[in-house]
């Protein structure tokens, strides 16, 4: 190869590359290709395998793993006690809402459907960059892009990228992660955005007087559209006065143990929001004087 | 030779899934790519390249291009080792795997920009220092698999 070809080679490669990366990001042709084709086979292959995984852990555990069965068996019985007075309690708490949500007219959102679905891996391979789990749904099966994910405890993420049977979930911990919030009890806004995994979430946009304190919990606004609202999401471990801002700088760690995922739901959107019922009867009360009307 | 080279590669793939699920930003496949470079198998590289780079796009999270570049990289850096080393000897193994695990980072520093993705800089540097002690070892147990692939041809 002459001096001359050995640098012109290069050079005509590095233009391909670039060529094709900045055509890709205005098609997004590749991305698609790579998705509907790479994930879809990762996750055949990973499906089988996980459900033997699965099947042989649980093997171990019902055959092998009795130690400590009958302790376990012990306190989740007395557990079990505690749960059943709660519930008692609870239910009653859920039929006055019931009652005080048709007293409003208020309708609970079922615009989103849950789905279950089964976590295949964590963040995979060298491009794996951002936090992320691969779960056994794609966009035929429920998994849509921007579906989001929830476990019993508190919301999971969304999913970032889906093929026909299998999708990449973005985890609320990804620093790419954004979530309009609500403080339960003060009912302070905010946005939660992640950190990455092992260090806590950050609430930004938390104005000063909202009263916001240490181990309340953070639930989802829905004002952006992407989440139900009322899904628990955060527990507030710290607050203080930001240095550099007019807000509050408040830290907050998942409800969700997102390292241990194993299920999910996700919360397929079914259609739009159900209409709010007729508008309510005018306020009776004494009459108003007249010319202020 | 051919029945079982298959075989070797229906066996080869599922297991460097299987690995890369539970050891996270871990490339396995790449031991495939090196195993074809050093055995001249230019013709297996027409359909596992594409795969490869399909399979690590596709289960990766970086828009696509990274996959590309890092096996352009193994590519150039095992073609420069060919010229000074043996490349069945161990020692060119272990510094190949030396220049892919700074290309490893590299390419994550180099991408994250682009994507304006955030850096962690030590966790991708773990992750390059276990792709470089991860080749050798599975490149070894990789070769002494081949020989069973290859036995055949020399009993023939």
């Amino acid at each position: 190869m002459t001096p001359r070809r050995f640098i012109l080679f290069p050079v005509l490669l590095l233009f391909l590359y670039l060529g094709m990366y900045t055509w890709n990001q205005r098609t997004g042709f590749l991305d698609d290709l790579a998705t509907q084709l790479g994930l879809e086979a990762v996750g055949t292959v990973l499906k089988p395998l996980v459900s033997l995984q699965t099947a042989l852990s649980d093997f171990w555990e019902r055959y092998f793993d009795l130690v400590g069965v009958r302790e376990e068996n012990e306190r989740l019985k007395a557990d079990l006690i505690a749960i059943r007075s709660e519930l008692v309690q609870m239910g009653e708490e859920r039929a006055e809402l019931r009652r005080l949500r048709e007293l409003l007219s208020l309708p609970s959102d079922a615009s989103w459907r849950p789905v279950g679905a089964r976590v295949l891996a964590g963040r995979m391979g060298p491009n794996g960059v951002l936090e992320t789990v691969t779960i056994s749904r794609g966009y035929l099966t429920g998994g849509a892009p921007g579906t989001p994910l929830a476990t019993n405890l508190g919301l999971v993420g969304r999913v970032l990228r889906a093929s026909a049977h299998t999708a990449s979930v973005l985890l609320l911990t990804d620093p790419g992660s954004r979530i309009a919030v609500l403080s339960q009890d003060t009912r302070a806004p905010g946005i939660l955005t992640g950190r990455g995994l092992r260090h806590p979430m950050e609430v930004r946009f938390v104005a000063r007087n909202s009263g916001v304190r240490e181990g309340e919990l953070l639930v989802t606004s829905g004002l952006d559209g992407a989440y139900p609202k009322g899904i628990p999401v955060a527990r507030v471990v710290s607050v203080a006065p930001s240095d550099y801002s007019q807000f509050l700088s408040v830290l907050a760690v998942p409800l969700v143990d997102v390292e241990r995922l194993e299920e999910v739901l996700l919360l397929e959107r079914v259609g739009s929001p159900p209409p709010v019922g007729p508008p309510l009867p005018e306020l009776v009360g004494p009459p108003v004087p007249r010319g202020v009307r | 030779m051919k029945t079982r080279n298959v075989i070797w590669w229906l066996l080869f793939l599922p297991i460097a899934i299987m690995l890369q699920q539970m050891a996270p930003g871990l490339d396995v496949l790449v031991i495939g790519l090196i195993i074809l470079l050093q055995e001249r198998s230019y013709k297996d590289c027409i359909w596992a390249l594409p795969l490869f780079i399909l399979l690590q796009e596709g289960m990766g999270s970086r828009e696509f291009g990274g996959a590309v570049l890092w096996y352009a990289a193994v590519i150039l850096f095992f073609n420069l080792g060919r010229w000074l080393f043996e490349v069945e000897n161990f020692l060119f193994v272990f510094l190949l795997s030396a220049c892919l695990g700074a290309a490893y980072f590299g390419l994550a520093y180099l991408l994250a920009p682009l994507q304006e993705l955030h850096v962690d800089i030590q966790a991708t540097l773990d992750a390059g220092v276990i792709q470089a002690l991860f080749i050798p070892v599975a490149w070894r147990l990789a070769v002494y698999s081949r020989r069973w692939v290859h036995a055949h041809d020399e009993t023939a």
